[in-house]
């Protein structure tokens, strides 16, 4: 009963908005250009006002960014409570239902609660790298999230090696959740920042590696350049993203995998696990720092599924020919809650693997079958994209991961270890 | 102009601390910091490729490798440590020296400011793309033998010689 109503009232918005866009209206108030409007307001107003060029361009540059960080604040407080409510259905759970309607200011208590807690540093640590590290962690996921192209009008930094910047401000993380298991002083968020780093490590080469193919065909590390490149239709309705491609869809999967296990989450949570080592790098962490750790882990989840959303599914650019008129920053939005919700119903669905089992599957499945969708992309191009390159493109990759599959099947015997540093 | 005067004393002071310090990773952390401000001060001479590859691989790849090679290696002793400065001090030195004034004497007989200004504007990206992977080929093939070479390399030093490899059952 509730659906159709639901539908029907989605349908009235989008089409509300697709009908304010083709009418005349001015390009400051057009849908597409929403997210845009403080920052000409700011720019607006200080030309009025009569400010230096230098001046305006400082205001300009605030003015994006502090829109990108009110959404994904935004986005991040609703996430946790939408990841709590989705985890409680899975588990046949009710979820958080006391703070207002649904539990909708849930994020606003914790935050009070978060706020308001006492802030621990043990007297073994060292205060100013206990500081610095969950600032560090932030840092780079609000940077990375700056240079992706939310919609048509709306890039908050333009540049021209988006993808690189990206991965370059993300390995800041690593760093940071070195510092913090170090400077904690104690033994579980040291053992817990080892196994981030060995994952992270492992995890960044799949990811970059399927990347690569993307770049190979636009032909540019511009991330609005790629997501140009995608524009289009085959047939007249199949949108040309690069994972409708069979090099795509394996190195899209790979993607999702290796950014799963990049931003910690289940089934990849190890440096996290409660059942093994408390809390990992932020055993020692409370009150607010502990906040800002979840806040950083919420803000990379977002900037990786962006960056994988432009790179793979097709960024900004709607899926059916006939929706263009729908402001594109709805499009990206829309499939960024489908990513976002596949994640959650992984961490709902799957066991937490075991070390051993983590490292030998980034290592013998992802990067091997990652360093293979590259040459396939070449493959793929010069094959025209036809019949014959489905079936070229296809055959390659399927036969390694049938071996693979079949060799991971197998049960690998244990033999005994032992942990030297127990005795 | 003004990045260069804010950011080199830094790097300096930050690099001295990195060789100062007796605590190896407060060293490494030094260490990290120094090429990162380094990445910034390409990335304000508008050198972004260089800049962001500087810090992709020396912040995120190289600095991580020490970091790592800390954790699994036993600390040392740091009072023995300290004990030692002194003596190292005039080695030290006399390595230094040379480097340092063979870049003085660089920076003195090159290019005067004002040759420095007629330099071409950033290279775009496309532009050392292919000229990578069209006039210095060979060179990028021989680096990625090396470095193929020195990955197996690794791994099989890495491999312990006395465990066999486990045999699947089933």
């Amino acid at each position: 009963m509730r659906l159709p109503a639901l539908i029907a009232l989605w349908m009235g918005a989008l089409s509300t908005l697709g009908w304010a866009q083709t009418t005349k209206a001015p390009p400051l108030l057009a849908p597409e250009s929403w997210p845009r409007l403080p920052q000409r307001l700011v720019e607006m107003g200080l030309q009025a006002a009569k400010a230096p060029d230098w001046l305006v361009s400082i205001g300009s540059f605030a003015a994006a960014a502090a829109t990108v960080v009110a959404v994904f604040l935004t986005a991040f407080a609703l996430l946790s409570l939408i990841e709590r409510k989705t985890l409680a259905r899975a588990q046949n759970r009710i979820g958080p239902n006391r703070a207002g309607i649904f539990g909708i200011l849930q994020p606003v208590a914790d935050g009070i609660k978060m706020l308001t807690k006492e802030d621990i540093v043990p007297t073994k640590s060292e205060w100013f790298l206990h500081l610095l590290a969950p600032v560090l962690i932030v840092i780079p996921s609000i940077l990375a999230l700056s240079v992706i192209p939310y919609g048509r009008d709306w890039l908050p930094v333009p540049m021209e090696l988006g993808m690189l910047f990206f991965f370059a401000v993300g390995t800041m993380t690593e760093i940071a959740v070195f510092i913090a298991g170090w400077a904690s002083g104690s033994k579980f968020p040291m053992l817990g920042a080892m196994r981030a780093i060995s994952q992270m490590v492992s995890y960044e080469l799949p990811l970059i590696i399927s990347a690569m193919g993307v770049v190979m065909l636009s032909g540019t590390l511009s991330l609005s350049g790629i997501v140009e490149a995608q524009a289009g239709f085959h047939l007249g309705f199949i949108p040309a993203w690069y994972v409708l491609t069979p090099w795509g869809f394996v190195a899209g999967f790979i993607f999702l995998i290796a950014a799963n296990a990049e931003s910690n989450r289940c089934p990849f949570d190890l440096p996290e696990g409660e059942s093994e080592i408390v809390a990992g790098h932020m055993t020692e962490y409370s009150g607010f720092k502990y906040a800002l750790f979840f806040m950083g882990e919420y803000l990379g989840l977002f900037a990786i599924s962006g960056l994988g959303i432009t790179l793979f599914l097709g960024g900004w650019q709607p899926p059916l020919p006939g929706l263009a008129c729908v402001p594109s920053w709805i499009w990206f939005f829309g499939k960024l809650a489908v990513v976002i919700f596949f994640f959650l119903w992984v961490r709902a669905t799957f066991p937490r693997v075991r070390i051993d089992q983590l490292m030998r599957f980034a290592w013998l499945c992802l990067i091997p079958v990652s360093l293979l969708t590259v040459p396939v992309a070449a493959i793929w191009q010069y094959s025209g994209g036809g019949a014959l390159g489905w079936l070229l493109c296809s055959a390659i990759l399927l036969i390694p991961f049938v071996i693979l599959t079949v060799r991971f099947n197998r049960r690998m015997a244990t033999s005994n270890r032992r942990y030297t540093f127990a005795e | 102009m003004i990045p260069l005067l804010i950011l080199s004393p830094l790097i300096l002071l930050a690099a001295l601390g990195a060789v100062w310090k007796a605590r190896p990773v407060h060293a490494a952390l030094l260490l990290a910091l120094v090429l990162a401000m380094i990445a910034v001060l390409y990335l304000t001479v508008g050198a972004e490729f260089v800049g962001l590859v500087q810090f992709m691989v020396y912040v995120g790849a190289v600095a991580i490798l020490i970091v790592f090679a800390l954790l699994i290696t036993r600390p040392g002793d740091e009072a023995a440590e300290l004990a030692r400065r002194p003596r190292s001090l005039a080695p030290g030195l006399a390595c230094v020296a040379p480097v340092l004034g063979l870049l003085l004497y660089a920076i003195g007989t090159g290019v005067p400011g004002e040759a420095a200004q007629d330099c071409p504007p950033a290279m775009p990206v496309t532009a050392l793309g292919l000229e990578l992977f069209e006039n210095a080929v060979p060179a990028v093939l021989a680096v990625g033998v090396l470095l193929t070479a020195v990955l197996v390399g690794a791994a099989l030093f890495a491999r312990d010689p006395a465990s066999k490899p486990q045999p699947p059952i089933s």
